[in-house]
């Protein structure tokens, strides 16, 4: 089932990880401490999630803009009902809710009215921070969440692993049967490669469209749900640290696999999280983090892309000629 | 050649006609609206301090968006203009607190531009990778560093120097940088609507491999916006350090919605979804008066931001309208 060359990428990717570990764990042998491993999965499960949803939207071949500011409209949702008294689950649900009704708006905007994705989901996540701003001001809300029992959503364990970290895996596997393992799955890349191709074969390319806007607004919202249980309070600016992880993962993680899937994400939201937490642990200022990200970012696009790593190899080619 | 017979002029085309007509003009007409609207709501609304702060702030504006709309007309992308203002603004404010003064603080802002400029271009129109992508990853480098260069916080200055005098010079409500950007927006005119270079930035947008075909060096026009807008949004972050007397690292937010709210809503005007230089220049001072009229009316921040993000919306969706008439269906 495994093919040779997804062994070889992954190979590269085990040991590409290892020699960042590495580098890390002789600067700060803490990095490699349970108690460490256990905040990078931490950390991991908050970006991962949302990366697992945006992964959809690349997958059917467009942008989504708007999830952070539609994830900061989900976390004053939550924080709003926790705050009135509403039970946990269904505090959580509200805030799903939006996501799944701001990815509706904007999936049906640009699979049937036709409208460019990259401004439309731009101006759906302008739209959404406004509103987040309604339920107190812009103001952060704790009221009741001692009470609620949202902090556990962080503190549990689940079968043994930290609950963040079960509810990504969770949501991988889901994600992993819909998009690899099920007739959805070919459906979301034929609508990828080819919209009209897939159309004409059948496949109900602007309902996948729709399904992937909604399920990364979805994602969004449960992800931005982890982060307001590890931090205690609802934010209106809390989806903003979001948005450059969450593209950073996808990418690499496509550049790494030669193409955008559930592994490939969580593999690229591994590697970030590793890098990030690797930097945090060597006492850099919060606000080095996206340029490092952006940094990654941009060589991962730039070597992986073929037309540059055939210039790349022609350049080796000549050197070798001219040692020769 | 024979003469082309002109198309007969049936009864279904005049109404048309005159909506086309209507669509070209009529947000002009919006625009003085909003003026009239708001003068007669709120009489400071046209108070001379009032009018010369707004064209202050338009000219500004106008200046950082005069790249984006380029690009955006050639079909591309580039969502780091308002980061590299922020850099940029940053720099100089960080230079002058060191005691460079104004001049090396200056150069310094504009060299961050031109860095960022190349570095888009580079990318985008160099190794052709994706625009979208690289111009978030660029924009959220130039962010970071530009809040890593305050630590995290603003930098206030003391003195404004001569970007300060710049600032101040004017002619009764007219400010100086107004008349400055009027300018430049005229040649940017000149150049987009008169000059071959400009019809092929029209032509990029509806099919590239046409225009590439056709031998038009479209990578190098392409690098060339792509410094275009390094530059003007790094003048404006250097006009802005003045203006505000201090460096703000986190000013860009403010200016993204707007900046590609100017540039769609804009290209309604005149050009029917074409984003063109006019077309920003109105819609930015439509934008300005809007929400500088709303914050008269006592709207909070987060109203008017609701405001800029439906405006957009309808951008968008005016622009696709307008384009599925004119040209029939979408081909995506």
């Amino acid at each position: 089932m495994i093919s040779g060359r997804l062994l070889v990428r992954l190979a590269a990717f085990a040991a590409l990880l290892a020699i960042i570990a590495g580098l890390f764990w002789a600067q700060n042998p803490a990095f490699l401490s349970t108690g460490n491993l256990r905040a990078l999965m931490r950390h991991m499960s908050v970006q991962g999630l949302a990366a697992l949803g945006l992964t959809f939207v690349i997958v059917v071949r467009h942008f989504d803009l708007s999830f952070p500011g539609v994830a900061s409209l989900g976390a004053m949702t939550l924080g709003w009902l926790i705050a009135i008294g509403m039970p946990l689950w269904l505090s959580v649900a509200g805030g799903l809710a939006v996501g799944v009704a701001f990815g509706l708006v904007n999936g049906i905007a640009v699979a049937k009215f036709r409208l460019p994705d990259i401004v439309t989901t731009i101006a759906t996540g302008g739209l959404a921070v406004g509103f987040s701003y309604f339920y107190s001001n812009g103001t952060s809300i704790s009221q009741n969440f001692f009470m609620s029992g949202i902090l556990d959503l962080n503190d549990q364990k689940f079968l043994g692993l930290d609950k963040p970290f079960a509810i990504l895996m969770g949501a991988a596997l889901i994600g992993f049967v819909v998009l690899h393992a099920s007739r959805f799955g070919h459906g979301f890349y034929a609508t990828g490669q080819n919209p009209l191709a897939a159309r004409f074969s059948g496949i109900p390319t602007r309902s996948l469209i729709v399904a992937a806007f909604a399920i990364c607004g979805m994602m969004a919202c449960l992800s931005i749900a982890l982060l307001v249980a590890s931090s205690g309070a609802a934010n209106v600016t809390a989806g903003n640290q979001l948005l450059m992880p969450a593209f950073a993962a996808v990418y690499l993680g496509a550049a790494l696999f030669g193409r955008p899937s559930v592994g490939a994400t969580l593999a690229g939201t591994l590697m970030m999280s590793t890098m990030l937490n690797g930097f945090t642990l060597l006492a850099i200022p919060y606000y080095y983090s996206d340029a490092i990200v952006s940094t990654v970012l941009i060589l991962a696009i730039a070597v992986f892309d073929p037309r540059v790593s055939a210039l790349i190899g022609r350049i080796f080619a000549r050197k070798k000629e001219r040692l020769a | 050649m024979t003469d082309i017979p002109s198309p007969p002029l049936t009864a279904g085309a005049m109404p048309r006609l005159r909506g086309d007509l209507f669509m070209r003009y009529g947000f002009f007409i919006l625009v003085i609206a909003v003026f009239v609207v708001f003068a007669s709501l709120r009489p400071t609304f046209i108070a001379p301090g009032n009018i010369h702060g707004m064209l202050m702030s338009a000219s500004i504006a106008a200046l950082m968006f005069l790249g984006l709309t380029l690009i955006v007309a050639a079909g591309e992308i580039d969502v780091s203009f308002m980061s590299v203002a922020a850099l940029a603004n940053m720099v100089v404010a960080a230079l002058v607190q060191a005691g460079q003064g104004w001049g090396i603080g200056t150069l310094g802002g504009l060299a961050v531009g031109v860095l960022f400029g190349l570095l888009n271009a580079g990318l985008v129109a160099g190794l052709r990778l994706p625009a979208l992508v690289i111009t978030i990853a660029t924009g959220a480098l130039a962010a970071s560093i530009a809040a890593a260069i305050g630590l995290g916080t603003s930098i206030s200055l003391s003195s404004t120097g001569f970007v300060g005098q710049l600032l101040g010079l004017r002619l009764g409500v007219v400010p100086g940088i107004a008349i400055i950007v009027g300018l430049l927006y005229l040649i940017a005119w000149y150049v987009q609507d008169r000059l071959t270079f400009g019809h092929y930035i029209y032509a990029m947008e509806q099919n590239r491999a046409a225009v590439v075909e056709a031998g038009v060096p479209v990578n190098r026009m392409l690098f060339m916006l792509y410094v275009l807008s390094g530059v003007v949004s790094a003048l404006a972050g250097i006009l802005l350090a003045a203006n505000l007397s201090s460096g703000q690292p986190y000013l860009g937010t403010s200016y993204f919605l707007d900046g590609l709210t100017a540039v769609l809503l804009g290209g309604m005007a005149l050009k029917l979804g074409k984003p063109n230089v006019i077309g920003t220049l109105a819609a930015v001072i439509f934008l300005i008066g809007l929400l500088n009229g709303a914050a008269l009316l006592g709207w909070t921040d987060s109203e008017r931001q609701i405001v800029r993000g439906g405006l957009l919306l309808v951008g968008v969706g005016l622009v696709v309208f307008a384009r599925t008439r004119t040209r029939g269906p979408a081909h995506s």
